[in-house]
C-alpha cells in the first residue's frame, strides 16, 4: 500500500477482479518488471543461435517522462512510470524484428494458489511516444505495442496477447489484434529456420511471419478493432490511456479486451495451445512490449499495472 | 528501504569502433557506478576508452568529466558518478588493428 493505491483512488481507474495479485505503481521501483531476454545457458553464457536476437531488446527503466522542451511530465499518479525504450533500430514490417527494435518488460509469477474460477486480468495505464529527436509528429514511427500472459498449466503452454498495430511501414493502421497462430509449421513460425528453441504459438511477439498489410501468422485482427487512440499533437505531450485484457485460464480462452471506453468481446476465442515446456509448469508471466517501425527510439510509459484473478 | 537497480545496458556486445550506450533515465538516483566487463578481446594493441556523459533530455549529451582508465585486458573496470541529473550514458571508442571487445555493461544506481 502506498499513497497511490488507496482503494478510493484505485476504484476510479481500475476494475480489478476479486483477488489482486499485483498492483505495481512504479513510484515504488520496478516491482519485479525486468527486461525480457533469452536463456544464457551455453558456454560463456552465450544465448542459443536464433534468427531473432533476444538479448538486445531496448532497456526498461524508471522514468519521470522528461522532454527537452516540455520538461518533466511525471506519471499519471506520482512522478515515475516504467519506461520501455527500443533502440533506434527497425526492419521492414515483413522481416524478423531487428535487434533492439522492441522493448519488453516481463514479471515472473506462478499461478494463483487458491481455488478460483480461472479468470485472469491485466490492466494498465500507459502512454506512448517516440524520442523527440526531430521535428514533426512521430506517431507513425511507433509500430505496435501490447500486453500478454505467457501461461503454462499441467497440459499446455499458451500465449494470450493483445497488440495495437499503430503503424505498418510508415502507414498508420490503428487496429487491435489478438495472438493466435496461423496453421504453419514450427519452421515457418521461425521465419523458415530450423532448430530454433521455439514452437508454433510460442513467443508471438517476435515470431510468425508478417505481411505488408499488417497481417501476421502470430496474430489475428480483433473484429471491429479499429480505434484511434489519443496520441496528441506533439511528441512531448503524452496522454495516459487505459488497457485491460481478461482471459479464462480454466477454459483456456480469451474473454475481453478493453481500450479506453471501447470494449471488444473475445469470448470463446482460443489462444494457440502448445505442449508444455520443461521446468515451467504453473508459469504465469505477464509481459508488456513496444515495437519501433523505423530507426528511431520509441517509448511506452506505464504508470501502473494491476493483475487480478477470481 | 533504499531503492537500487542494476541495469544491464549491453550483453555480449561487440565493440570495434566508437560507441554510445542507450540513454538511461536515472533522475530517482543519487549515485551510480558504470561497470564494463570485457569477456573477449581480439586484435593488435586493442584499447577501449569510455567516458560518462550527462544530458538534459536524453538526446543532447555533454561530458560529465569522469573517464575510465584505458582498458586493454579482460576483466572488470568501473567508474563512480554522483550529481548527474536525469540521464546517463557512456560514450567510447576502440583503438587497435582489427580490435574487438566483447563486453557486458552494467549501470548500478542507488
Amino acid at each position: 500500500m502506498n499513497e497511490f493505491s488507496h482503494p478510493l483512488l484505485l476504484s476510479g481507474r481500475y476494475r480489478p477482479l476479486q483477488n489482486i495479485l499485483a498492483y505495481d505503481d512504479f513510484n515504488q521501483g520496478q516491482c519485479g518488471w525486468i527486461d525480457l531476454m533469452n536463456n544464457f545457458v551455453l558456454e560463456g553464457h552465450k544465448p542459443r543461435p536464433s534468427i531473432v536476437t533476444k538479448h538486445r531488446w531496448g532497456p526498461v527503466m524508471l522514468s519521470n517522462a522528461n522532454f527537452g522542451y516540455a520538461g518533466t511530465h511525471g506519471a499519471m499518479n506520482g512522478l515515475y512510470s516504467l519506461k520501455l525504450a527500443t533502440r533506434p533500430e527497425a526492419n521492414p514490417y515483413e522481416q524478423p524484428p531487428a535487434p533492439g527494435a522492441m522493448s519488453m518488460a516481463i514479471k515472473r509469477m506462478t499461478s494463483l494458489p487458491f481455488a478460483n474460477s480461472g479468470k485472469l486480468q491485466l490492466e494498465m495505464w500507459y502512454a506512448y511516444t517516440p524520442e523527440q529527436d526531430r521535428a514533426g509528429i512521430g506517431e507513425k514511427d511507433i509500430r505496435a505495442f501490447g500486453a500478454l500472459f505467457d501461461i503454462q498449466d499441467t497440459e499446455h503452454r499458451y500465449f494470450s496477447a493483445a497488440r495495437y498495430v499503430n503503424s505498418v511501414n510508415g502507414t498508420l493502421a490503428r487496429k487491435w489484434q489478438y495472438a493466435q497462430a496461423a496453421d504453419v509449421t514450427d519452421s515457418e513460425w521461425a521465419y523458415d529456420t530450423e532448430g530454433d528453441w521455439c514452437k508454433r504459438g510460442i513467443d508471438p511477439v517476435w515470431f510468425g511471419k508478417r505481411q505488408s498489410n499488417g497481417d501476421a501468422d502470430s496474430f489475428k485482427w480483433v473484429p471491429g478493432g479499429e480505434e484511434v487512440l489519443c496520441y496528441n499533437e506533439s511528441d512531448d505531450k503524452i496522454n495516459w490511456s487505459y488497457f485491460r485484457l481478461t482471459i479464462d485460464t480454466q477454459r483456456r480462452e480469451y474473454c475481453e479486451l478493453q481500450s479506453g471506453r471501447s470494449t471488444y468481446s473475445l469470448q470463446g476465442v482460443q489462444p494457440t495451445l502448445v505442449a508444455p515446456y520443461r521446468g515451467i509448469t504453473s508459469l504465469l508471466n505477464p509481459v508488456i512490449w513496444i515495437e519501433a517501425d523505423t530507426t528511431r527510439r520509441v517509448f511506452l510509459f506505464v504508470d501502473s499495472v494491476l493483475i487480478s484473478a477470481e | 528501504m533504499r531503492h537500487s537497480i542494476t541495469a544491464a545496458l549491453e550483453r555480449h556486445r561487440d565493440y570495434t569502433q566508437s560507441f554510445a550506450t542507450e540513454p538511461y533515465e536515472c533522475a530517482w538516483a543519487t549515485e551510480a557506478i558504470f561497470f564494463i566487463r570485457v569477456q573477449e578481446l581480439e586484435g593488435e594493441n586493442p584499447a577501449l576508452q569510455a567516458r560518462v556523459q550527462v544530458s538534459p533530455d536524453g538526446i543532447h549529451w555533454a561530458d560529465e568529466g569522469t573517464e575510465f582508465q584505458r582498458i586493454d585486458q579482460l576483466g572488470v573496470s568501473f567508474v563512480r558518478v554522483t550529481h548527474f541529473g536525469g540521464w546517463l550514458r557512456l560514450e567510447g571508442s576502440v583503438e587497435g588493428e582489427q580490435a574487438r571487445f566483447n563486453v557486458n555493461i552494467n549501470l548500478v544506481l542507488k
